[in-house]
């Protein structure tokens, strides 16, 4: 019988049609939004992801994502490297600069400096190696998800010149041998890195902990996190705990950090609201559509259940029936959507376009999880007038 | 209490003592007792609505059908034909009265046992086919059977047999849209045959067809309810059709007036 259920769905072929486009059409959207969302945030912790070997960050207590950070005094690294267990405790700074281009124009910068002698946490240059960033008052460049942002005058007359800022001038990409200007100090470019993007998007700049130091010189504090990589044998989740309780300090293993830091997004940011706003949006819309498309197919073949119920179907085996019907068009349309984000998925890799998209496990779970929700919601409701349903019905209606 | 007195019909044994009150047990067991029915129903009593504008649709309807009859109710529009139908089809529950069907008093059947009866023992016939669109020709036929339970193969098989015996075995995969209604209303009749009912309840079965669509409807089926000993009752208003009949009551105002046996012309 549950055939037969099934044969009602897909007999009118145009409804179904657009019942499983519709829902297809909901996971779809809640899928590419999910996979937005994912590929922001990744973007959002990509800090934390340049540094694997740092198995735990530690921080101030008051910091909770790498987005809004305060400084800590020096002396907390060699605090953190005397709790045993500690193999290696290494410092980084962050912090936003501005500098200055050639031909007077200025920009700001997120500036990250990395342990001045392992160089944990430099990127990778395709041309050199990152231990030329030892080069004093050296830095790599690097877009950070941004275009067009990191040009610097083509002609050496609009360098630098003595009759004012040349703010219009002919410009190229910033590139090795280049020169900033951050806080009166020369910075000379030894480099253009394609580190993970950000989010939000800002140009980067890595340079050695002493040369922030150098550039930061009248900050009290430069170092923002500790990176710490435990010994052999000791657990990071352990580990982690010693260190808070020994330092007072906030110490998160990095799968913690990265989900401190997603939780700081969307707490926080006001794209990100913008973005659930939007997510919410397509969802209800979606749901809606999803729900009233299910309830009128289910409404509109009344007089085929009356039929059924005259003939002697139970209440509870019509029940199973409709469950299926809406179960059935929610697993298809949800597969339908989901399989097109992830060919969308497939295709924007494979195009080499620098989008935020990630389509990440939950999404899809989520997708499905959320239509079939709905679907059975919509089944539910659209349950109550068959139930209430007279088999007379039938009887004596042309 | 309120004292009904019984309608005499020309061909049913005269029960003075019948004259009693609506739930009265002997009178039904006296109905009875004359010789098993395939439907006794006494006394049979429905309104609709509330206060004043209780519309009574059954007044106290008595009714026996006898195994392997061919019944017609008719009547005017509003005579409460459909009503009673539906009260016999155990679709629809009484305000008072008795109904027996082949010695089961389905008035204290639960709502369980009346699904169960009605796909057992109970076959019908719609004025509009009410066939499923989405299904074909057999597959429809196979619906009861399939609610009953039996492999999707085996009623198919089932249908096929059916659907041959109603002359249309070569519109087995066709769908009802692709059909005329003569054809669609012999669907319909294999429908209601295919699991073997004992008694089998026609809706107006000839009123959306033409004249000669409907003597051949009625001749099919008319000769599958006498093949296969079924009881057959039939609600209609299509004066064409009462030679099939071998009873024919006549219903007005919630009551049955007469009840005229075939070639006897009526009183």
């Amino acid at each position: 019988m549950y055939l037969v259920a099934i044969q009602m769905l897909w007999g009118d072929r145009g409804k179904f049609l657009g019942l499983v486009l519709g829902i297809g059409f909901t996971a779809f959207l809640i899928t590419f939004a999910m996979a937005f969302f994912a590929g922001f945030m990744t973007r959002g912790f990509a800090l934390i992801s340049e540094n694997p070997s740092a198995r735990i960050w530690v921080m101030d207590p008051a910091v909770h994502g790498t987005e809004s950070t305060i400084n800590l005094p020096d002396s907390a690294l060699k605090r953190v490297q005397s709790v045993a267990g500690v193999r290696v405790a290494l410092p980084l700074a962050l912090g936003q600069v501005t500098a200055r281009f050639p031909n007077g124009r200025f920009q700001s910068f997120q500036m990250i400096g990395v342990d001045s002698a392992s160089l944990a946490g430099a990127p990778r240059l395709q041309k050199s190696r990152p231990v030329i960033l030892h080069i004093p008052d050296s830095a790599i460049v690097d877009a950070g998800g941004t275009e067009g942002k990191l040009s610097t005058p083509l002609r050496e007359e609009d360098q630098w010149p003595a009759d004012g800022a040349h703010l219009e001038a002919p410009s190229r990409p910033l590139r090795t041998g280049d020169i900033l200007l951050i806080n009166d100090i020369r910075i000379r470019i030894i480099g253009n890195s394609h580190a993970i993007p950000r989010f939000p998007p800002r140009p980067l700049l890595y340079a050695t902990y002493e040369t922030v130091k150098h550039i930061k010189s009248s900050d009290p504090h430069h170092l923002t996190f500790v990176l710490v990589t435990p010994q052999p044998g000791i657990s990071p989740d352990l580990l982690a705990r010693r260190i808070t309780a020994r330092t007072g300090l906030r110490a998160r293993t990095q799968a913690q950090f990265k989900s401190d830091t997603v939780r700081w997004y969307l707490i926080n940011s006001e794209d990100v609201g913008d973005m659930s706003a939007m997510l919410v949006l397509a969802m209800t819309v979606g749901f809606g559509v999803t729900g009233i498309m299910l309830y009128m197919f289910t409404y509109e073949n009344l007089r085929q259940y009356a039929l059924l119920k005259a003939i002697g179907i139970s209440n509870h085996k019509l029940l199973r029936m409709i469950f299926l019907q809406s179960g059935g068009s929610a697993i298809l349309g949800s597969g339908i959507g989901i399989g097109i984000c992830a060919l969308s998925s497939q295709l924007i890799h494979l195009s080499g376009l620098d989008y935020p998209f990630r389509l990440m496990w939950f999404g899809p779970v989520l997708a499905l999880a959320g239509v079939f929700l709905i679907s059975m919601t919509a089944a539910a409701i659209s349950a109550f007038p068959v139930m209430r349903l007279e088999p007379t019905e039938v009887l004596s209606r042309p | 209490m309120a004292v009904h007195r019984r309608h005499r019909y020309n061909d049913q044994p005269e029960h003075d003592e019948c004259i009693s009150f609506i739930s009265s047990r002997p009178c039904l067991a006296a109905t009875l007792s004359a010789s098993p029915p395939a439907l006794a129903c006494v006394q049979i009593t429905k309104a609709y609505g509330g206060g004043d504008a209780r519309v009574f649709a059954l007044r106290g309807v008595d009714l026996t059908v006898r195994d392997g009859e061919t019944m017609m109710i008719v009547g005017p529009s509003g005579c409460g034909k459909t009503t009673l139908l539906s009260v016999i089809s155990t679709l629809l529950a009484p305000d008072a009265g008795q109904c027996r069907i082949f010695g089961e008093d389905i008035l204290e059947f639960s709502e369980q046992e009346k699904e169960h009866f009605r796909l057992q023992r109970i076959g019908f016939v719609f004025q509009s086919f009410n066939l499923l669109p989405a299904l074909s020709a057999r597959e429809n036929v196979a619906i009861p059977l399939l609610l009953q339970g039996i492999s999707r193969a085996k009623a198919l098989d089932k249908a096929k047999h059916a659907l041959s015996d109603a002359g249309l075995p070569a519109k087995q995969h066709a769908l009802p849209g692709a059909l005329s209604g003569g054809q669609k209303q012999r669907i319909a009749i294999a429908r209601a045959l295919v699991h073997d009912p004992q008694l089998i309840i026609c809706d107006e079965p000839t009123s959306a067809l033409d004249h000669r669509t409907g003597q051949q409807v009625m001749e099919r089926l008319q000769h599958l309810v006498k093949t296969f000993g079924k009881t057959l009752i039939i609600v209609t208003h299509d004066s064409r059709i009462f030679e099939y009949a071998d009873r024919i009551a006549h219903m007005d105002d919630g009551r049955i007036l007469d009840i005229q046996k075939k070639g006897v012309s009526k009183s």
